[in-house]
C-alpha cells in the first residue's frame, strides 16, 4: 500500500475515488432504452442442463420478438431474500420464479387470471395441484402462474431391496420400518438404512408432509381450518418414532437438501424421498451406483392413502411494479407452448402444469390432456438419457395420482407457506422421533404454532377458515 | 502557544470539519435505516405488503413468550462467550509462540492467517463437510486413531452442534486476535519488561503478573471485535445448522432471518434482531472501559 | 527443551488453523468418486488421493462460472471502500482524539455503537434506499453501503490508537511554527501508519467476507462479488460442487493470506515505533 505525504495523498484519494465511482456507477446511468426488455429471475435448476436449455430458449425467443431478455439464476434458498429486497425496493425483475407457493407476496403481484385462461384455452386444463398452489379462493386471485411441478418419488437401491425380497422397492411406509433392521443386519456398512431427513430443510418438509398425509392427517382442511391436532397426526408421529428407531440415526438431524443425495450416491442409505436430480447427478458423475437406483411412487399409509408433495413447483409471479408485464405474460404463454422441450431439457425433471401442452400440435383441444399424458408416459418408459434399463423412470409417470400441493387438501395460502418456510413440521417430527418430546406434546406444540401463524394471516384477509379450527 | 488566528489553526472548526463526513455518513446511512428498522419491529409488516400496520408491542410479546426465542437468546450468549474465551486463550498462547524467532516462522504465520483470509461463507461450507455425519474427516481420523468408538453426530446433536459452531467461530477469529495481541506485546514498555527479568521473575510469572495485565486493553479490543463479529454473524450458523436440529441452535440473527425473511413476518424478524442490541451494548461498554487504560505516555 | 516445546506449539497452531485448508486442497483436485465415500469405511483414507487427481473442478470454476469476473468486481469494491473508509474514518478518528475533547469522546463511542447494529436488521431499509438512488443491482450499492460497516469501527479504532500515540511530536511541530492544519497534513500521517494499516486490513476483510448485503443488492451473476457468486453458482441447493467450491476458497484465500503476511510485520513495527516514543 503506497504511503504518500499529506497533499499528494488527498489528490490520490480524490482522483481514485472519482474514477472508481465513474467506472462503477456509470453502467447504471443508462440513457432510457428504446428496446423492450424482459428480466427474469429463477432458481439454479437442480438439473443444470435445464438452465443451459432455458437460457438459450429465452435468448432465442427474445431475438425473434425483438426483446432483450436477461435471465438471472440464484440458488433456491436465496430466492425469498431476493424477493424481499425487490419488494422493499419496489424495483426488480419482471418475472420472478418461486419454487413454492409465494402466498405472502400476493399483495405485490399481478393477478394472472388472464394468462391462465389463455393457457387453458390453448392446451386444456391446468393440473389441479397447480391450481391449488396458485389460486387464492379467499381473494379470488391467481397470484402466480405455474408452468411445472416436480414429483417426489422414492429412490431406492435395487440390489439391497432385492435381498429383502422386494425387488420393486417398498410400497408402504410400514415396509420401511420392517426393512430397517433387516438392512442393518445384512449391510452394516450402510450407515443410515432409511434416508429420511429430520432437519430444517426442503426434503424433510416434503417427507414429513408425505408421512402426515399418508396417515390421513393434514395441517388444514379443504376450507383452511387448522386441523393438525388429530388422531391421525398422532398416528403419523408415532410411526415416525418407530421409523427413526428402526432405520435412522441422529445423522439425519443435521441434513441439508443435498445430504440425502450424497448419502444415496455414496451407498450410505438405501431409500430416500427425492426428485430425480440425485439420480441424474449420479449419472453425470458416472458413479456405479446410478445403475442401482430405481424409483417407486408415494408410499401408502395404514389405510391405503398414498400422497407425496410436489418436490418443487415452478411458479412465476409478475410484480405489480414490473416494467414489462405484457411481454412477461407473452413469454409465459410461449414457454408453455414449448413445454416438450422444457421437459426434455430438464431430463424429465419438470412435469407440465398443462399436460395438454405436451400433445402433438394437431390434436383437438378436448383430447390434448390425455395425449399429453400419453407422451409423458412414453418418455418415462423409455428414458432418452441413458438409464439402464430405459424403463426405470416409469413409476414417476403416475405422479398425478399421488402428487399433491402444499396445503393439501386445501389450497396453498400464505399461512401454509409460512408453516413451510419456518419448518414447523420437520421440527415437530424431529422432536417426536428423537424423544425430545412425547408425540402428543410435539403435536400440541406444532398445532399451537400453526394456529398462531394462521390467525396472523387471517387478520390480513388472505386466509379463510377459523370457525373449524381444532382447539 | 501562538494564539489561533486563521482557520488552519482553529482547532474546534478543524475538529468539526474532519468529523463531519463520518458523522454525516453514519447519521444518514445508518441512523435513518436503523430508526426505520426499529419502527418495523412495532409493525405488522410482512414481506408482501409495504403497508405499515401498528402492532404495538405485539411482536415483542410474541417472541418473549416463545421458547425458541429464549433458546436463541441463550445460544447467542453461549456461542459468543464460548468462542471468545477460546479465542483469548488461543490468541495469547499463539502470540507467545509467534513473537519468538524460529525456522519456518514465515510459513507458519501464513498458515495461521488463512482462516482469517478465506471468505466466511466458503469456510463454513467446507466445515459442513468436515462435520458431516456421514463424511466427517474428523470422525474418520478419531476412529482410525482409536479414540472414537461410537460416532459423533456433530450437527445433528444440539449440544455437539453448538460445540461445532463455537469451534468454527474461534477458528476464524483467533488469527486476527493473535495479530492484535502480537502488536500489543510489541508495544509493551521495554523498561517494565526488563525490570521484571532483572527482578528474577520466570516466564510464567512474567506472563501472568506483568504481561497480561498490561495487555488487558489490547486483549479487550480484540475481544470486543470478536464479540461483535460472532454475535451478529448469520453465515456460520446458517450454513452449518440452519438453526437446527429442531430449532435448537438458533442464534438471534438466524432466527430473525428465518422468521422475518423466510417466514415473511418482517415485524417479528425486526423485533428479534433488535434484541441483539442490549447484549452488544453491554459487552461493548464493558470492553471499552477496559480499553480505556490504553494511555501510553501522556494525554 | 524450550525450543522443542516452541516448535511443537507452532505446529499445533498450524495444524488447527490449517487442516481445513489441507482438506480443501485435496478436495479441489479429487475425483467425485473419491470424495463421496462414507467416513464409516475406515479402509478408505480421505486425506489422500485414492484416485488420480483431476483438474475438472478447477476447469469448472474458471471455465463455467464467472469466477474471474467476481474477483475483479470484489477488487473494485474493496479498493473503493477502503479508500472511502480511510478518507472518512482517519480524519474523524483524529478529530475525536485530539480536537474535540470530552464531547468528542462520547460521540466517538456513539459512532462506534452504530457498528453494533446487525445487518439482518438493516438490509430491508437499505434495499429501499438503494432503489431510491437507482443503484439497484450495481457495485455502486455495495460501495455506498459497505462503509456503514467499516467507518464506525475504524473511526473508533483510529481514535483509540491515537490516544496512545504521544502528543509530543505534534506539539513540537506547532512550537516550531506549523499551523494546526499543516501539522495534521504533514506530520501526523507518518505517526499513524499502523492505525491506517489496521483500517485498511479491517475494511478489506469485512468487504471480502460480506454476504447478506451483496445478496440483497446484486442479482446479476456478472456483477457479483466472490463471497456471493461462488456459493450461488456452485451450491445448487441439491448438489454441492465441492471440488469447485474448495478450489474457489483456496484461490481466494491464499493470495490474501500472503498479502496479510506481508503487512503484519509493518503493522507490528509501527506499533513498536509508537510505543518506544513513550
Amino acid at each position: 500500500m503506497a504511503k504518500r505525504k499529506g497533499m499528494d495523498r488527498r489528490q490520490f484519494v480524490t482522483t481514485t475515488g472519482a474514477a472508481a465511482a465513474a467506472a462503477v456507477l456509470g453502467p447504471t446511468i443508462w440513457v432510457k432504452q428504446q428496446q423492450k426488455t424482459l428480466k427474469i429471475i429463477q432458481w439454479s435448476h437442480f438439473v443444470p442442463a435445464y438452465d443451459a436449455w432455458f437460457d438459450k430458449y429465452a435468448k432465442d425467443w427474445g431475438t425473434a420478438k425483438g426483446v432483450e431478455v436477461t435471465v438471472d439464476h440464484i440458488s433456491l434458498a436465496d430466492l425469498t431474500t431476493r424477493a424481499n429486497a425487490e419488494v422493499a425496493a419496489q424495483q426488480g425483475h419482471d418475472l420472478f420464479q418461486f419454487l413454492s407457493p409465494p402466498g405472502a407476496f400476493e399483495p405485490q403481484v399481478l393477478d394472472m387470471a388472464d394468462v391462465v385462461k389463455e393457457a387453458e384455452r390453448q392446451h386444456g386444463p391446468l393440473v389441479d395441484l397447480c391450481k391449488r398452489s396458485t389460486y387464492n379462493p379467499v381473494t379470488r386471485k391467481w397470484f402466480g402462474f405455474s408452468d411445472n411441478y416436480v414429483p417426489d418419488p422414492g429412490d431406492y437401491l435395487k440390489s439391497v431391496w432385492t435381498e429383502l425380497g422386494k425387488p420393486d422397492g417398498p410400497a408402504t411406509w410400514e415396509d420401511l420400518v420392517t426393512a430397517g433392521p433387516q438392512i442393518k443386519a445384512k449391510h452394516p456398512e450402510i450407515q443410515i438404512p432409511i434416508g429420511i431427513g429430520m432437519s430444517q430443510e426442503l426434503d424433510t418438509n416434503m417427507a414429513t408432509r408425505a408421512m402426515l398425509w399418508s396417515h390421513d392427517g393434514s395441517i388444514q382442511d379443504a376450507n383452511e381450518n387448522v386441523v393438525l391436532k388429530s388422531d391421525q397426526a398422532l398416528e403419523a408421529l408415532n410411526f415416525a418414532k418407530r421409523l427413526f428407531a428402526a432405520g435412522m440415526n441422529p445423522a439425519v438431524l443435521s441434513w441439508n437438501a443435498a445430504s440425502n443425495n450424497q448419502a444415496l450416491n455414496a451407498r450410505q442409505t438405501s431409500y430416500i424421498l427425492n426428485s430425480i436430480s440425485a439420480y441424474r447427478t449420479a449419472q453425470d458423475n458416472k458413479l456405479p451406483v446410478a445403475d442401482d437406483i430405481f424409483f417407486v411412487p408415494a408410499l401408502k399409509g395404514p389405510r391405503g392413502t398414498g400422497w407425496a408433495s410436489e418436490h418443487v413447483m415452478g411458479i412465476y409471479a409478475i410484480w405489480k411494479f414490473a416494467q414489462s408485464p405484457d411481454v412477461a405474460k407473452q413469454f409465459l404463454l410461449d414457454l408453455v407452448a414449448h413445454y416438450r422441450d422444457a421437459v426434455m431439457g430438464s431430463k424429465l425433471y419438470n412435469f407440465p402444469a398443462y399436460p395438454g401442452s405436451l400433445a402433438d400440435s394437431g390434436t383437438p383441444l378436448a383430447q390434448k390432456p390425455a395425449a399429453g399424458n400419453r407422451w409423458l408416459e412414453q418418455a418415462t418408459a423409455n428414458d432418452p438419457f441413458g438409464s439402464n434399463p430405459p424403463t426405470k423412470l416409469r413409476p414417476i409417470a403416475t405422479a398425478l395420482q399421488w402428487a399433491t400441493n402444499i396445503g393439501h387438501p386445501g389450497p396453498a395460502n400464505p399461512a401454509e407457506s409460512e408453516v413451510f418456510d419456518t419448518f414447523v413440521l420437520p421440527t415437530m417430527f424431529a422432536n417426536a422421533a428423537t424423544g425430545r418430546m412425547t408425540p402428543a406434546q410435539a403435536l400440541d406444540d406444532g398445532h399451537q404454532q400453526v394456529k398462531r401463524i394462521f390467525e396472523k394471516w387471517r387478520a390480513k384477509g388472505l386466509v379463510a377458515g377459523g370457525a373449524g379450527d381444532r382447539a | 502557544m501562538i494564539p489561533p488566528r486563521s482557520f488552519a489553526d482553529r482547532e474546534d472548526l478543524l475538529g468539526v470539519a474532519m468529523l463531519a463526513p463520518a458523522l454525516g455518513y453514519v447519521l444518514l446511512l445508518v441512523g435513518v435505516p436503523f430508526v426505520l428498522a426499529i419502527v418495523l419491529s412495532f409493525s405488522t409488516a410482512t414481506a408482501g405488503s409495504l403497508s405499515f400496520g401498528w402492532a404495538g408491542f405485539a411482536n415483542y410479546a410474541a417472541i418473549l413468550s416463545d421458547p425458541i426465542f429464549r433458546r436463541a437468546l441463550g445460544n447467542t450468549a453461549i456461542v459468543t462467550i464460548g468462542s471468545q474465551v477460546l479465542v483469548v486463550v488461543l490468541a495469547t498462547a499463539a502470540a507467545q509462540v509467534f513473537r519468538a524467532a524460529f525456522h519456518g516462522k514465515r510459513t507458519a504465520r501464513f498458515v495461521l492467517l488463512l482462516p482469517w483470509a478465506v471468505p466466511v461463507s466458503l469456510a463454513a461450507i467446507a466445515w459442513t463437510w468436515i462435520f458431516d455425519s456421514t463424511f466427517s474427516v474428523i470422525n474418520w481420523t478419531l476412529k482410525v486413531g482409536g479414540l472414537l468408538h461410537g460416532w459423533l453426530y456433530w450437527l445433528g446433536d444440539p449440544a455437539l452442534a453448538l460445540v461445532a459452531i463455537i469451534i468454527v467461530q474461534a477458528w476464524r477469529i483467533f488469527p486476527f486476535a493473535t495479530v492484535i495481541v502480537l502488536a500489543g506485546l510489541a508495544s509493551l514498555p521495554q523498561d517494565v519488561m526488563e525490570a521484571a527479568i532483572v527482578d528474577g521473575a520466570g516466564f510464567w510469572r512474567r506472563l501472568f503478573y506483568v504481561e497480561l495485565p498490561l495487555l488487558l486493553p489490547v486483549v479487550a479490543v480484540a475481544v470486543l471485535f470478536g464479540v461483535v463479529y460472532t454475535a451478529t454473524d448469520l453465515g456460520v450458523v446458517y450454513i452449518l445448522t440452519g438453526g437446527g436440529p429442531a430449532n435448537t441452535t438458533h442464534v438471534l440473527p438466524t432466527l430473525a432471518f428465518q422468521r422475518g425473511i423466510q417466514g415473511a413476518d418482517l415485524g417479528q424478524g425486526a423485533a428479534i434482531a433488535v434484541f441483539l442490541l442490549p447484549f452488544l451494548i453491554v459487552v461493548a461498554t464493558l470492553m471499552l472501559r477496559l480499553a480505556r487504560h490504553t494511555e501510553v505516555g501522556s494525554t | 527443551m524450550k525450543r522443542v516445546a516452541l516448535y511443537a506449539a507452532a505446529l499445533g497452531f498450524m495444524a488447527f488453523a490449517g487442516f481445513p485448508f489441507y482438506w480443501m486442497l485435496i478436495t479441489a483436485f479429487k475425483q467425485n468418486r473419491d470424495l463421496y465415500v462414507g467416513a464409516f469405511d475406515t479402509r478408505h483414507v480421505p486425506w489422500i488421493f485414492n484416485d488420480p487427481p483431476t483438474l475438472e473442478h478447477v476447469r469448472l470454476l474458471f471455465g463455467q462460472t464467472d469466477f474471474l469476473r467476481w474477483i475483479a468486481n470484489t477488487l473494485i469494491v474493496v479498493v473503493a471502500v477502503v479508500v472511502i473508509t480511510v478518507a472518512v474514518a482517519v480524519p474523524a478518528g483524529y478529530s475525536l482524539a485530539r480536537l474535540t475533547g470530552r464531547w468528542g469522546e462520547r460521540l466517538g463511542i456513539g459512532i462506534f455503537f452504530t457498528y453494533l447494529i446487525p445487518p439482518t436488521l438493516l438490509f430491508i431499509p437499505f434495499a429501499r434506499l438503494v432503489a431510491l438512488l437507482g443503484l439497484q443491482n450495481s457495485l455502486g450499492a455495495l460501495i455506498l453501503i459497505y462503509p456503514t460497516i467499516t467507518i464506525p469501527f475504524c473511526t473508533w479504532l483510529v481514535m483509540g490508537f491515537l490516544r496512545s500515540v504521544p502528543w509530543d511530536i505534534e506539539e513540537q511541530a506547532m512550537i516550531d511554527g506549523y499551523s494546526r492544519l499543516a501539522v495534521i497534513v504533514k506530520v501526523v500521517p507518518r505517526l499513524i501508519v499502523p492505525g491506517i494499516l489496521t483500517v485498511v486490513v479491517f475494511s478489506f476483510t469485512l468487504v471480502l467476507q460480506e454476504f447478506v448485503y451483496a445478496l440483497t443488492f446484486i442479482s446479476s451473476v456478472d456483477r457479483m462479488t466472490v463471497s456471493l457468486g461462488v456459493p450461488i453458482a456452485l451450491v445448487r441447493g441439491d448438489v454441492y460442487h465441492w471440488g469447485a467450491l474448495m478450489a474457489a476458497a483456496l484461490f481466494t484465500s491464499i493470495p490474501l493470506a500472503i498479502v496479510y503476511n506481508l503487512f503484519i510485520d509493518r503493522f507490528i513495527q509501527g506499533f513498536t515505533l509508537g510505543a518506544v516514543k513513550g
